[in-house]
């Protein structure tokens, strides 16, 4: 017997954002339901156990972007949020030397001038410009982006503060704004450093989780969204949610629940009900239907409207928007259970910076070629990756003297090229396998007995992160992040308030404004607009004051 | 495989870490450009003393020092600073400041000629890059001689007594801003950063010690003492020099816009040369001149007995005009003296009715006071032993 | 002395350097163009090889700026050609402004789309085209300063365009303004010959792959006036030889074969150019068409600011452009095309796909196996170029990298010629075996015949980061260069590069309105 039930509002997705979204609502006295597809909840916010005494951030792995706005006001560290910055990080290279970024500014200025004097300075004047650049954005990840056709008060008056916040910025700061908001992370870097490694050490987060190179323009924004989060203040740094990135949306969860909410679990949408216009609910898969005058998807856009609405239900233009919304499969994932700590004989004792972040591509020309492949529909042959091991600061991720290796690997392709065709069909344990040791290979150049301490480990390719989380491609941005989808062009030029052509409809996922990453920033922000949409605005904190 | 060096982590020894560590009583340290330095020996209070009444020797290794040589080295300098690097003779140290293409300061130290074809630029701020980008295209080489050469600050009344002791005669007649090769591998230049009478030494990180020993072996009878920044800053401020990253922001520095300040705002209006042809920020000076100072920094005077670093600045007790960047106590004038910055024209047409607020703890317990403000034109401190050539024995 | 003394110095002739002393000197004032080399025209100009006349380095003008045609009276004689995407199954598609068709008549069946594609960039481009008749706005003193609003005139012209385009299309514009090439075409074409021609379009002298965002503005760029390409009649030097015209008529002195050693300043004021032979030119304004670090260089450097100094070092200049000049005894027979369709402007840019693997190895200092060639053969429509009976084929061969993996040597330029025929052949079997003469222009051989940067066609590279008010550099874009009385009046600064003039019209009036000139 089909279940039905009538809320105030339904989140269809369990990620961050649409329990941030939730939450919201729950707290403003809405009667809210998430349904999730899933037999957990998280969306790519979470931690498995998929081998006994061993936790796995399986996908998103490391912690900076949520908003702290969010997590005071949410409260999120009374239901057991706790995050953990960590310390450094590592470029490793074939020949025994490494590059370290280390907290510490004096190591750092040594650590630099080992591998140029010059560059040492450098580092200052590009983290200077950097966080300049931060200090511009972050007012706009928790507001709505204006849309500049409209002149509603309200789009008028973002526009004012967008240009008001340019204003201050001078002639030359508003310059190097616009440049640095077009630019490459590569060509950026050159004319900051000299050396290679320093250059390819810093450029990966101008690449992660993106279909771009490092000389492909924009890519300077991609690394301005990796450093404008901050663990408690410190722009730009980096942490562990204890527990795994689970911890967050479990935490999203409790708050949401002590609010009343209500979640139901292995319930997958299978269509978002729209009568004359008009969302009236969703029907699960299962069978079961519920009705609500508010639906909010935290599904990407494509999955939204292209797998679970009907088309007749769309303006013919909207769905061709959504149609061409770029939301490419680029990255793969490894996690990895170890027996022990993995050996890295390039390190002295004791080095702090294997707490960190740490990667075995050496220049900017490897990484662009990683990129080359990619294109043509091959996993990069010299990949880059981005390598951790929370164990060694969360002791929750393992079992004592043993550990858990997170590794995030640009690029992979959605459509694997096997023998002229391009499918994600081309996926299979042969292929899965082939890549992983590929980058297993490259994990030796740091770690020569890496082969010696795996337990267990889990290939994510962007086709398994699609069908178990159900992220478009396995894209990590639910989009990439190039300026014709950013702002008011995220997701569609026209709807980028979270608002649908659907009355009562709602994007609150990392398709929308300001984007991907685990900032629950689109979450929040869509929120505000459904409230605002019923009359209870109020309720909710204006972050942007 | 490759050797690796690796770096160490947190602060390292300077060279003359060898002979502070057993002065130090206090155990109070700092960190200064990542090396270990002193914050206070023994006691501020006399520490502080000894330099006013004796002699003392406070560790400069840490200063930033380059070395900027070749057939342009002085078209270089000149490119870089304000001032008319061609006046300063060889043999002779400036006091200079460099500011970015929009007339904000970068740093301000001291320009050491040997000659026109070379140069030591001593400063607080990491200056490499900004060297080699300023020598582009100019047949100059740039040399960073920050690990190789230590430094020790010799000052105060006694200071030319003691030098005369330790066998460096050869500086009596050392006017102010003077600089030589006393012996080979040791210069001595008449600077320093309290305005009394003082000298610098510096040698070759290997000759560190030795010229430690020899200067501490003849410094007993004149009351030689190691001293800490903290007495230093005190004769800083009396001095009424200013500080970067204190009394104005490194503008290569600072995260937030508009920071920045110009030397004529800072004071050393006198010391941009605007008729020696291009300098970096010339133009944008010129332009500030024209449409006046935005800020001034100014010397106060402060009512009361209590220290007022960081209180805010008020006209006719309500309006918020300012605030003091380096406030002390000044022991030799018993003054409760300043640096303070003013928003314009505050401090420049506008110079009564300001009050500074203060906040003080009295045994735990917090309270806020409004005091009078007075400007000062000169210096707190001002003695003409700090000048006089050949200098006095005491 | 009173011949050596102006009102202004030009440094160049090339196209903006000539268009920026004509409109200088109709407004009265002396001007003096010195150039270099030993004849005029910079990269427009003619050669002769083996007894034709050829189009030594540009060859078709499609970007020439209406405005400054008009102002001049330029008078040149040019006929509009088709252009011809090559396609290896021999599909060839024939594409005449917003009309594309199979080379034998067939309906293509993208037509319709590509039609509302061109139609949409094309009335995009017009937009975009307005902030070429100007100095770039200005960020100065903010955005909210009555000066500065007039300065933002131009951008308000632009928006109240963009409000007339209608709500759609302005989403549209604010979309894909900053997008990439690749992704615009193949959301509205399959990939093909058509999709290739528009993706090689976008990028023809871009150190840029169609995947890079940008290179939608790019496209633009090109179709800002019009879009229409033409071949000159009587060869590039022609155009050379119109704008000398133009300006020689309003009085103005051109001499060639000029050795400037210095400029003479004095109080951050320029007073003249000093030449090798020790001569003096005095002028109250010097005006260059050089690229913008030999512009700080004839200066000297130590006139700039280290930031300016700096920025100018970063410029990013790679050209990735040769230059491939044929001489033919006959006409090669092209598989497929009419004689009328084979005198047309020829793609070798089979896919969007193929285009942007073109690029790959250029990054790495490579050149492609299968090189993206635009090919004209202007001795179909112009008979008196070349002797009876013998042809030209001027081919411009796209991601040709300056630093070449191990230097441009006479083999690496043989070996880029033999490619070039390689892929001709490809298209019309045998040309190999009609050439008389042939002629390779490396982006290094560019550089050193015509000083621009890095063999640069646009001397700087015309991406995001380097157009409007950031070009060639934040706080550089208003043609003033430092030294009062300096500007750069050429492809370097704003709107930049393309036998276009506008540069030089802009510096030339931004001069007059700074009342440098007395």
């Amino acid at each position: 017997m089909a279940k039905h039930d009538t809320y105030d509002a339904i989140v269809a997705g369990a990620g961050h954002n649409g329990l941030t979204t939730a939450c919201y609502l729950a707290k403003a006295g809405l009667k809210t339901l998430v349904v999730e597809k899933n037999d957990w909840i998280g969306g790519a916010a979470v931690s498995r156990s998929l081998i006994d005494g061993w936790t796995y951030s399986n996908c998103s792995y490391v912690c900076s972007l949520l908003r702290r706005e969010i997590v005071r006001d949410l409260e999120l560290p009374r239901f057991g949020l706790q995050v953990i910055p960590y310390e450094g990080g590592a470029t490793f290279t074939p020949e025994g030397d490494y590059f370290a970024y280390m907290s510490d500014h004096d190591a750092l200025r040594r650590e630099l001038a080992r591998h140029s004097p010059r560059d040492a300075d450098a580092y200052d004047r590009f983290s200077q410009a950097v966080i300049r650049q931060c200090r511009f954005i972050r007012p706009f990840l928790l507001r709505n982006a204006p849309d500049p056709t409209s002149l509603r008060p309200r789009d008028l008056s973002e526009l004012l503060f967008l240009v008001k916040q340019a204003h201050g910025l001078g002639a030359k700061e508003l310059g190097e704004t616009l440049r640095f908001w077009t630019m490459s992370i590569g060509d950026f870097l050159d004319s900051y450093f000299e050396s290679d490694l320093v250059k390819a050490h810093i450029a990966g987060a101008g690449i992660i989780g993106t279909g771009l190179g490092v000389y492909s323009p924009g890519t300077a924004y991609v690394l301005l969204h990796h450093y404008m989060g901050d663990v408690d203040g410190a722009i730009g740094a980096w942490g562990f949610a204890r527990g795994g990135m689970g911890a967050i949306s479990n935490a999203l969860g409790a708050a949401f629940e002590e609010a009343g909410g209500e979640i139901i679990k292995g319930a997958g949408v299978d269509q978002f009900l729209v009568r004359n216009g008009k969302v009236t609910g969703v029907a699960l898969e299962n069978g079961d239907e519920y009705h609500a005058p508010i639906v909010a998807s935290n599904m990407d856009v494509k999955r939204t409207f292209l797998q679970h609405t009907d088309r007749a239900a769309l303006p013919s233009a909207f769905t061709k928007a959504v149609e061409r919304f770029k939301i490419r499969g680029s990255s793969a994932k490894l996690n990895i259970a170890l027996d022990r700590l993995p050996s890295f004989p390039a390190a002295p004792k004791g080095a702090t910076f294997l707490r960190g972040d740490m990667h075995c591509s050496t220049t900017l020309n490897e990484l662009e070629r990683a990129y080359d492949d990619w294109k043509d529909g091959r996993w990069s042959q010299d990949p880059y990756f981005d390598m951790l091991i929370p164990s060694q600061i969360d002791p929750t991720m393992a079992p004592p003297g043993k550990h858990m290796m997170t590794v995030f690997v640009q690029y992979a392709p959605y459509d694997l090229e096997v023998d002229g065709v391009r499918s994600g069909e081309n996926w299979n344990d042969a292929t899965r396998k082939a890549m992983a040791d590929c980058v297993l290979d490259k994990i030796a150049v740091a770690c020569p007995d890496i082969r010696e301490r795996v337990v267990h480990a889990e290939v994510r390719t962007p086709w398994d992160i699609e069908r178990e989380v159900g992220l478009t491609e396995g894209n990590i941005f639910q989009g990439e992040l190039t300026f014709d989808q950013l702002l008011f062009n995220r997701p569609v030029p026209g709807y980028a308030q979270y608002d649908t052509p659907i009355r009562g409809m709602y994007i609150v996922g990392s398709s929308a404004h300001p984007g991907g990453g685990v900032m629950a920033a689109p979450g929040a922000n869509a929120a505000r607009e459904i409230l605002r949409n019923i009359g209870k605005g109020k309720s909710m904190p204006d972050f942007a004051a | 495989m490759v050797k690796v060096n690796h770096v160490p982590m947190g602060l390292i020894e300077t060279p003359f870490h060898a002979r502070l560590e057993p002065l130090s009583r206090a155990k109070s340290w700092t960190g200064w450009a990542g090396f270990i330095s002193p914050l206070v020996l023994d006691t501020v209070e006399f520490e502080y003393f000894a330099i006013r009444n004796q002699t003392t020797l406070f560790d400069i290794s840490p200063m930033h020092k380059y070395r900027v040589t070749g057939p342009d080295a002085a078209a270089v300098m000149n490119r870089l600073v304000t001032r008319d690097v061609t006046k300063i003779a060889d043999g002779r140290v400036g006091y200079v400041m460099w500011c970015d293409e929009e007339g904000m300061l970068i740093d301000d130290g001291t320009l050491f000629r040997f000659s026109a074809t070379d140069f030591r630029l001593c400063c607080q701020e990491p200056m490499l890059t900004w060297l080699l980008d300023t020598a582009w295209g100019f047949d100059a080489q740039v040399l960073d001689e920050s690990d190789a050469i230590a430094g020790l600050s010799l000052q105060g009344p006694t200071s030319w007594s003691l030098l005369q002791d330790a066998g460096f005669a050869a500086a009596q007649n050392m006017k102010p801003f003077d600089w030589r090769e006393v012996e080979p591998d040791i210069w001595i230049s008449r600077t320093g950063f309290t305005g009394d009478l003082g000298y610098e030494l510096w040698v070759p990180k290997a000759k560190a010690l030795d010229l430690w020993d020899r200067l501490w072996a003849a410094g007993d009878h004149w009351g030689v003492r190691a001293i800490g920044f903290e007495a230093l800053n005190l004769c800083r401020i009396e001095a009424g020099f200013v500080a970067a990253g204190v009394d104005f922001q490194p503008v290569h520095a600072v995260m937030r816009l508009h920071r920045g300040r110009t030397p004529i705002e800072l004071g050393f209006g006198k010391m941009v040369h605007f008729d020696k042809g291009h300098f970096n920020g010339r133009r944008a000076l010129l332009q500030h001149r024209e449409a006046g100072a935005r800020y001034t920094l100014a010397k106060i005077d402060i009512a009361g007995f209590k220290p007022a670093n960081g209180a805010l600045i008020y006209h006719r007790k309500k309006k918020e005009v300012g605030f003091v960047t380096s406030g002390v106590w000044s022991p030799t004038t018993k003054r409760n003296i300043a640096l303070a910055e003013l928003k314009a024209p505050y401090g420049i047409e506008i110079k009564d009715d300001l009050w500074a607020e203060i906040y003080v703890n009295e045994e735990g317990r917090w309270d806020k006071r409004l005091v009078p403000v007075t400007l000062q034109d000169k210096p707190f401190f001002i003695n003409q032993r700090a000048r006089a050539t050949p200098p006095h024995p005491f | 002395m009173t011949d050596n003394r102006f009102d202004a110095v030009v440094i160049g002739a090339g196209h903006n350097g000539l268009t920026a002393a004509a409109t200088l000197a109709q407004q009265g004032k002396s001007v003096c163009v010195l150039e270099r080399a030993d004849r005029i025209g910079g990269m427009s100009r003619s050669a002769d090889l083996g007894g034709a006349t050829l189009p030594e380095m540009a060859h078709l003008l499609y970007n020439l700026n209406p405005g400054v045609a008009k102002s001049l009276g330029l008078k040149i004689a040019s006929r509009a050609l088709p252009t011809v995407a090559l396609c290896p199954a021999q599909q060839h598609v024939v594409i005449q402004g917003k009309t594309a068709q199979y080379a034998n008549g067939d309906a293509h069946p993208d037509a319709a789309a590509y039609a509302a594609l061109y139609q949409r960039l094309k009335t995009f481009a017009a937009l975009l085209g307005q902030l070429a008749e100007g100095a770039p706005p200005a960020l100065a003193g903010g955005m909210l300063n009555a000066k500065t609003l007039q300065e933002m005139m131009a951008l308000g012209k632009l928006g109240l365009g963009l409000k007339r385009l209608g709500k759609v299309e302005m989403r549209e514009f604010l979309r894909v303004i900053l997008s990439n090439a690749y992704d615009l075409i193949l959301d509205e074409l399959s990939d093909g010959p058509l999709a290739g021609a528009l993706a090689a379009d976008a990028v023809r002298g871009a150190y840029a792959g169609p995947r890079s965002p940008g290179t939608v503005f790019s496209l633009m760029y090109r179709l800002g006036n019009g879009g229409d390409v033409t071949l000159p009649i009587g060869g590039m030097g022609a155009v050379a030889a119109a704008f000398a015209d133009a300006a020689t008529k309003q009085g103005v002195q051109i001499r060639t074969d000029v050795d400037i050693a210095s400029l003479v300043i004095a109080n951050d004021r320029v007073q003249g150019v000093l030449l090798s032979d020790g001569t003096t030119i005095h002028a109250d304004a010097v005006l260059s068409s050089a690229g913008a670090m030999q512009t700080m260089q004839i200066a000297g450097i130590a006139h700039f600011d280290v930031e300016a100094t700096r920025r100018m070092r970063h410029l990013r200049n790679k050209g990735t452009t040769a230059k491939v000049n044929l001489v033919l005894r006959n006409l090669p027979a092209f598989t497929g095309l009419t004689r009328e369709q084979t005198a047309g402007r020829l793609l070798v840019a089979p896919s969007a796909v193929a285009v942007e693997r073109a690029f790959n190895p250029a990054k790495y200092g490579g050149i492609s196996k299968s090189p993206l060639i635009e090919a004209v053969i202007p001795t179909l429509t112009d008979t008196t170029l070349a002797p009876d009976g013998t042809h030209i084929l001027s081919a411009i061969v796209s991601y040709v990298p300056h630093g070449l993996e191990g230097g441009w040597t006479d083999a690496a330029r043989a070996d880029l010629l033999d490619r070039v025929v390689q892929t001709l052949e490809a298209y019309a079997p045998g040309i190999g075996e009609l050439i008389t003469h042939s002629q390779v222009l490396s982006p290094a051989d560019i550089e050193t015949m015509t000083g621009a940067p890095g063999g640069h066609w646009h001397h700087a590279e015309m991406g995001i980061d380097q157009i409007l008010t950031v070009r060639p550099a934040n706080l550089m874009a208003r043609y003033a260069f430092g030294v009062g009385g300096l500007y750069l009046c050429g492809a370097s600064a704003h709107p930049g590069g393309d036998v276009m003039g506008a540069a030089g019209r802009n510096a030339a009036m931004q001069v007059i309105k700074d009342g440098v000139l007395r």
